[in-house]
């Protein structure tokens, strides 16, 4: 079978690979006798393809095949050296607290009060500032409004824990205990 | 992790499976990403689904296609990932508001000696195959590094015959061109 250029010059890989029909191969090897641009394309991509064959194969490097190795193993992950019964190790590390319960304890019991006296001591400040921030307003209103602070009975009352005070020359209520 | 109940049998078939295709799938790896930190975690991630579905491969079937599809996919997933890295494939013509404009890349043989060293060599292909779009550069891969047939590669990329075989011609003719110094040398004859 004739090719023509076009079609010769497509088949001219598989030709050299040895892929084509033999119709095919049959009909490339006549066009190649023919023609001389075809001759030439089909030595340049020979030497092509022979160029990309004498690659030297990739060389893996050294960790690549360690990676590879039994990916579950433990030591994988680990540091290069380290002996494979070191997961062991470092899991009992972290559980020996758990054997000695007493230094648990005492240990549990400081961080807890660690903790708590500033919150505790916190509240007992707050308390004391509310009893006295009563107190201050309670004096400071009554130096302000009274009309002197000894007639005024809510300071004196104040002043002696006494609500129930009788001032100078006042009559005293009725149902108050007087002497 | 579920699979820590694999039986010593078990672990020695993943063993197996690990001694006998990952230098593969880190060479595609490799090749397709372009840089070994990549290659790696592809290479690890695809042995990590191995692994955990050891259980439903069957004891000495053949793994390629399936190992080979997961690197695939995960490349994909990986460039997907990284959308801050723009990937700009270099065969493809920039648009521009005046038309289109071809890229041209940096003469590798600017030096000639620098042509008859291995290692330069291997960094101008690495290149040329970095700046194939994804499509391209895994059947170039598949095909002349790793030596499947189209068929094969077919089944791995689950692609039509036909697409593989136009894929890798487009593939070698931008090669080709990018790669010309190194064509040029070795059809004077010279042997590395």
């Amino acid at each position: 079978m004739r090719l023509n250029h076009h079609r010769a010059g497509h088949l001219l890989s598989a030709y050299l690979d040895g892929e084509l029909s033999p119709q095919d191969a049959a009909g490339v090897q006549e066009h190649l006798l023919d023609c001389a641009a075809c001759r030439e394309a089909y030595e340049r991509l020979r030497t092509t393809k022979a160029l990309l064959g004498e690659l030297p194969p990739a060389e893996p490097p050294a960790e690549f095949w360690a990676a590879l190795r039994a990916p579950q193993a433990p030591p994988r992950r680990r540091t290069a050296g380290r002996a494979p019964a070191a997961p062991d190790v470092s899991i009992w590390r972290g559980l020996t607290i758990v054997r000695r319960p007493a230094w648990a304890l005492a240990a549990i019991l400081l961080v807890v009060a660690l903790a708590a006296t500033p919150l505790i001591k916190g509240t007992v400040d707050r308390l004391h500032a509310t009893e006295i921030g009563v107190d201050l307003y309670v004096r400071e209103h009554a130096i302000q409004m009274g009309t002197g602070p000894l007639a005024d009975r809510a300071y004196l009352g104040l002043v002696a824990t006494d609500a129930d005070l009788v001032l100078v020359g006042e009559t005293p209520r009725a149902g108050a205990a007087g002497p | 992790m579920q699979a820590a109940s694999y039986t010593p049998e078990e672990l020695a078939r993943y063993e197996a499976i690990v001694q006998r295709y990952a230098r593969h799938v880190y060479n595609i790896a490799y090749r397709m990403a372009g840089n070994e930190a990549d290659a790696r975690d592809l290479s690890q991630e695809a042995f990590l689904r191995v692994y955990r579905a050891l259980r439903r491969v069957e004891p000495g079937a053949p793994l390629e296609s399936w190992l080979y599809r997961i690197v695939s996919n995960l490349y994909i997933d990986l460039l997907r990932k990284r959308p801050r890295h723009r990937v700009e494939s270099l065969d493809v013509p920039l648009e521009t508001a005046r038309g289109e404009l071809a890229r041209e890349l940096p003469d590798a043989a600017a030096n000639p000696e620098a042509i008859f060293e291995r290692e330069q060599i291997d960094s101008t292909i690495q290149r040329a195959l970095g700046a194939l779009s994804e499509e391209l550069r895994m059947v170039a891969v598949l095909s002349d590094i790793e030596g499947f047939s189209y068929e094969e590669i077919a089944t791995i990329l689950h692609v039509p015959l036909g697409t593989v075989k136009s894929r890798l011609h487009r593939a070698r003719q931008i090669l080709q061109e990018r790669l010309r110094p190194y064509v040029e040398a070795r059809r004077r004859g010279w042997e590395p």
